[in-house]
């Protein structure tokens, strides 16, 4: 752990609490550090991925001897000097070769790790396209019905949610929408069915970026979108994992009492479309309007006060003796009535 | 032109908080077309989000968000709902301020607490608004006067000491006091 000295000046009072734990937080940032096994493939590509996240990371230039499913204090060091919860290592090795290692951390600590292992890889200029501008939230694609079944791939699922959505935003501006980050795992090969978990082969995740372009289609206001693909274009083979300590995940998923919202009787359905349950109140059923006729009239009611009086006094009368026998005898219930 | 409307056989998942769709139909890739398929497939999706995000509600704002120029402009912008899927924190939730021994004292006796009125307060003398504390404040009054008055409750023993430096050394009193308190409600609540 790092010291931390009290602030002794306004400026860096100001930096520590940027740094401060925070109710909404802030988006995390993410630092890229090349292993000592790094090689010019995993670097261009991490400037890539950097490219991606920007403003919001940090690129080491040099080498580390890093391995983080041996060690991760270091690691630790790193996001905590760095103030950075997300960390890209690139290694490669005989055995696993061209391996991006995508760890997130909790309060500094290390919270999950997973190892993609690069397979192919096509670079943003190599594609020679106009890019998007930096800083703009993209959308956000995952196709598969894995990432809502496989332990695994919904790990992955939330990583890359986690990595790209940036600060959590109320509104947003049309003409940010400016590119899409795509993800999409295939289903596994039927025949493997019967295999055990350790020997099915994993579905590749294919990373894609595009940019969005809008054009007039056959329905008023609504654009027919296309796309147009500016890299990097990556493919990803399911390596090592490392899952969350538990203890540690209910910290990270703790909401904080502040912006919990009691937001009673309102849900979202399947189609994400917000259903509301509302109290409508009690009804007044004399003000009820029913069949209209000259007989019904008010002012051919008849008032027998008398009459009304010893009515009431009978059916009250009535109540209190069903319920005395109701308590003796549930079956004597029916026989007044 | 070409239609924006894309059918799902399993309706897709959309987190508009994040500007995110799942789609959980099953996915066929041919290995001669990979990425034509991919295309066609990200494109579906993304019409869909697309679709959605146009449907959310307007919200008109008159000052400029990140815009370089001073000029206000008003901008229509989407407000978007909260984050359907959660993903883990990066720091912990931050603790609450810890409570003094006066608060917890107050909070037992339901003492609320009271708004401070003002830093100025009216002197009769000058008819002038003057601060209660501070440079020129009227707590400052009897540090000044050609006169003091007896106290007849509080007599002042030391004939060798000037009644004028008392209330200062009162107030000096109170500071140390308080920043005596501090230093201890910091200690109980470390």
């Amino acid at each position: 752990m790092l010291r931390t000295a009290k602030p002794k000046n306004a400026r860096s009072k100001r930096a520590l609490d940027k740094r401060a734990s925070k109710i909404i937080e802030n988006g995390k940032r993410a630092l890229f550090v090349p292993g000592s096994t790094c090689n010019k493939f995993l670097h261009d590509l991490m400037v890539d991925l950097e490219a991606l996240k920007k403003p919001d990371s940090v690129r080491f230039q040099r080498k580390n001897e890093i391995r983080p499913f041996e060690d991760s204090s270091s690691l630790e060091f790193f996001s905590e000097k760095n103030d950075t919860s997300l960390i890209v290592v690139g290694t490669h090795s005989k055995k696993r070769p061209n391996c991006l290692t995508f760890c997130r951390m909790f309060n500094y600590q290390l919270f999950d790790m997973i190892e993609l292992k690069v397979v192919s890889a096509k670079l943003i200029q190599d594609f020679h396209k106009r890019t998007f501008d930096v800083g703009m939230k993209p959308l956000l694609v995952f196709n598969g019905a894995l990432f809502d079944e496989d332990p695994v791939y919904k790990h992955i699922k939330s990583l890359f949610l986690d990595f790209f959505r940036g600060q959590e935003q109320s509104l947003l501006d049309p003409s940010a929408l400016q590119h899409v980050i795509t993800i999409t795992a295939e289903d596994p090969d039927p025949k493997q069915k019967n295999l055990d978990d350790e020997n099915k082969a994993k579905s590749l995740i294919r990373f894609r970026c595009y940019l969005l372009k809008t054009e007039t289609s056959t329905t008023p206001k609504q654009p027919r979108v296309e796309l147009d693909e500016i890299g990097p274009r990556i493919d990803f083979a399911v390596g090592r994992e490392q899952i969350p300590n538990p203890d540690m995940e209910k910290q990270a998923y703790k909401v904080a009492r502040q912006v919990e919202k009691t937001k009673k009787n309102v849900e979202m359905d399947f189609m994400g479309d917000k259903l509301g349950r509302i109290h409508v109140g009690k009804q007044d059923l004399n003000e009820l309007q029913t069949r209209k006729m000259k007989g019904l009239k008010r002012k051919y009611d008849v008032i027998d006060e008398e009459k009304a009086e010893q009515q009431d006094d009978v059916e009250y009368d009535e109540i209190d003796e069903a319920d005395e026998a109701y308590e003796l005898d549930g079956d004597s219930f029916t026989e007044f009535e | 032109m070409k239609t924006p409307i894309v059918e799902k056989a399993i309706p897709t998942v959309f987190d508009l908080g994040n500007l995110a769709i799942a789609d959980s139909n099953p996915i066929v890739l041919n290995a001669d077309s990979i990425e034509t398929d991919l295309y066609a497939l990200n494109r579906d999706n993304v019409q869909l989000l697309v679709n959605q995000i146009l449907q959310l509600p307007l919200k008109r704002t008159v000052d400029s968000i990140n815009s370089s120029n001073s000029q206000n402009s008003t901008m229509t912008l989407f407000s978007l709902p909260e984050p359907l899927w959660q993903t883990p924190r990066e720091k912990p939730v931050p603790k609450d301020k810890a409570k003094t021994r006066w608060e917890l004292f107050a909070a037992k006796k339901g003492i609320q607490k009271r708004a401070k009125d003002g830093k100025l307060v009216f002197d009769e003398e000058t008819k002038k608004w003057i601060p209660k504390w501070g440079y020129n404040g009227a707590n400052k009054k009897a540090d000044k006067q050609w006169l003091v008055e007896y106290d007849d409750k509080n007599p002042n023993t030391d004939e060798t000491i000037d009644p004028r430096t008392l209330p200062r050394a009162q107030r000096k009193q109170l500071v140390k006091k308080s920043l005596h308190q501090q230093k201890k409600n910091a200690k109980a609540n470390a």
